[in-house]
């Protein structure tokens, strides 16, 4: 789709053998899932939340997580990075439990609702670069496959010109472009979105679905989106996932998520 | 005759310009943070570090500024246990400002001392003073900007940060004790009720005019350094006290930017509805 030279993605393949070296596992068995949650509970002080929630992203996999709100998405989400601790049950990022796991840069993380306001002003290349600062660490600066890569996701999100620009003077989808181009920074091997087209224009949405795109076909990212809009996955997520009353449901077949407002509770009549 | 020919302005000048160039740079952060009140917070603490260093008989720079530190770790555990930021806040600081007036009182300082250390008095320092406060506003800088990369992700987002692998609990833990390191430096040239406000009015001066959060800090810089000139020559050829002149010019300075924005955005709008 985008017009980057190969040069960017050589240079992310080589990213991702050196982050990832030949494991001595044995053949045929897969690598973990990116993310793992086994048997969660979760709740804010007695309010229960999340009941005992099996759920495996494989890695490059593609899976849409749906559900009313309130019915647990962000929260989930939280748990599975490591911003809450369940009350029972595990989590394991790339196969380690999560509180233990610290190769950060592998995951990208887009918030929901973050906004990008600000009160100190702060423009579109500092956010974006601001999603390095956990893989710089102190004083060092960026590379330059790592400048060459924030150009390119620049590029991937359209936001090449605005670069410069205030992000508080930005329309609401641009900032949003923003936050994700900050998440991709790292060239993450899990992408976590929550509800990234809420308030986003058909165009934004268009740019957001081509750039997934290309990050499922060419980087091999795994994607968690969240979402209350199914035209923003379908035909490209190999599973839908229903949060209900505190539980996972899968749907079986993602493509009957289309209509989902019309169709019967069971998902899979016809209209 | 010129202000520099007196020693006791060349003193003045150095140490207000290093607080007020450095100040703002803390205060960058501390604003985006939403927490513009924790300088002041700060400076209620040190207050209670330099009546502990009076009955004990040490430097108050010192007694203050180990202190602040002590506050500064106080307030990660308290927040940590769970205690709301704005309780544990109000908890530490309080405790601080009765603290530091049973000990001045206790150690029979005199009011006139507990002025100097509430408003300032930069005509009034040594060399021997100048160069810790110098020593401190250059440790702060230090800091600020080598961890600048994180604390700006850490400012801007801090679950994304957290999750980018950024440590934002020990970042806000370091951000609190530079916060009081600043406020101790301050606290002869300016005082600890005022020095605070060079943390924020600079920054909200820039943030009128600058559109990135390094030209902010620069700008804010700046602001800081220059009031502190204009303010001491103010108050040097007019007779004003020198620490609320300064605040008051970097106020202005913010009455300005204001103005020079909202002309800025009048003509831009102008010039769209035209075209
Ligand atoms: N910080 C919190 N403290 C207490 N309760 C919370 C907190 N955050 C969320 N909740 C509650 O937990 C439940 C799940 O919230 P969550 O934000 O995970 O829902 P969601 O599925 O993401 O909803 P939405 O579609 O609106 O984003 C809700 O009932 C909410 O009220
Ligand atoms: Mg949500
Ligand atoms: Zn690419």
């Amino acid at each position: 789709m985008s017009e980057h030279g190969p040069d960017d993605h050589a240079a992310a393949a080589a990213r991702r053998a050196e982050r990832a070296p030949p494991l001595r596992r044995p053949a045929g068995v897969g690598e973990p899932p990116v993310v793992a949650f086994e048997q969660v509970t979760f709740g804010y002080g007695r309010i229960p939340v999340l009941r005992e929630v099996n759920l495996r992203i494989a890695p490059g996999e593609f899976v849409a997580l749906i559900g009313p709100n309130g019915s647990g998405k962000t929260t989930l989400m939280k748990l599975g990075l490591g911003l809450l601790r369940p009350t029972y049950g595990t989590v394991r990022l790339f196969g380690v439990p999560v509180q233990r796991f610290s190769d950060w840069a592998r995951i990208g993380y887009v918030p929901q609702r973050a906004g990008a306001e600000s009160a100190v002003p702060v423009n579109v290349a500092e956010v974006v670069r601001s999603g390095l600062a956990g893989r710089l660490g102190l004083v060092r600066r960026p590379s330059r496959a790592q400048r060459a890569h924030i150009e390119h996701v620049l590029d991937l999100m359209g936001l090449g010109p605005l670069r410069k620009q205030a992000v508080s003077a930005l329309s609401g989808g641009q900032q949003q472009r923003a936050l994700i181009a900050r998440a991709l920074v790292t060239d993450p091997d899990l992408l976590v979105l929550d509800e990234p087209t809420s308030g986003v224009d058909a165009d934004a949405r268009g740019v957001l679905r081509e750039s997934l795109e290309h990050l499922l076909r060419i980087h091999g990212v795994a994607v968690c989106y969240i979402t209350h809009d199914p035209a923003g996955f379908s035909g490209l997520a190999d599973r839908v996932l229903e949060l209900r009353a505190g539980r996972l449901v899968e749907c079986a077949d993602p493509s009957v998520h289309h209509h989902e407002h019309e169709l019967p509770a069971n998902g899979r009549g016809l209209p | 005759m010129s202000m520099l020919e007196f020693g006791f302005m060349q003193r003045a000048l150095v140490a207000c310009t290093a607080v007020c160039i450095v100040a703002p740079l803390v205060g960058a952060f501390v604003v985006q943070r939403r927490q513009s009140l924790i300088g002041d917070g700060m400076g209620h603490v040190a207050f209670a570090g330099v009546g502990v260093a009076f009955l004990a008989g040490f430097a108050p720079l010192w007694g203050a500024a180990g202190f602040a530190v002590l506050a500064a770790f106080a307030l990660w555990k308290l927040q940590r246990s769970g205690m709301s930021g704005d309780l544990s806040l109000a908890m530490v600081f309080y405790g601080g400002i009765a603290l530091g007036y049973l000990l001045m009182h206790r150690s029979g300082m005199g009011l006139n001392s507990v002025l100097v250390l509430l408003f300032g008095s930069p005509l009034n320092l040594d060399w021997d003073m100048v160069w810790p406060i110098v020593a401190l506003a250059g440790t702060v800088c230090v800091i600020v900007l080598a961890l600048y990369g994180p604390l700006v992700a850490a400012a801007f987002d801090e679950s994304a940060a957290r999750v980018s692998g950024v440590p934002t609990d020990k970042l806000a833990l370091v951000l609190t004790i530079v916060v009081g390191l600043i406020v101790v430096g301050g606290m002869y040239a300016l005082g600890l009720l005022l020095v605070a406000a060079m943390m924020v009015v600079p920054v909200a001066a820039a943030s009128q005019l600058a559109r990135s959060y390094r030209g902010t800090m620069a700008l804010g810089a700046a602001i800081g350094g220059s009031s502190a000139i204009i303010g001491l020559t103010l108050a040097f050829y007019a007779d004003l006290t020198p620490g609320a002149s300064i605040v008051l010019t970097a106020i202005a300075w913010y009455l300005l930017a204001a103005a020079v924005r909202s002309v800025a955005l009048r003509t831009t709008s102008d010039a769209h509805a035209s075209a």
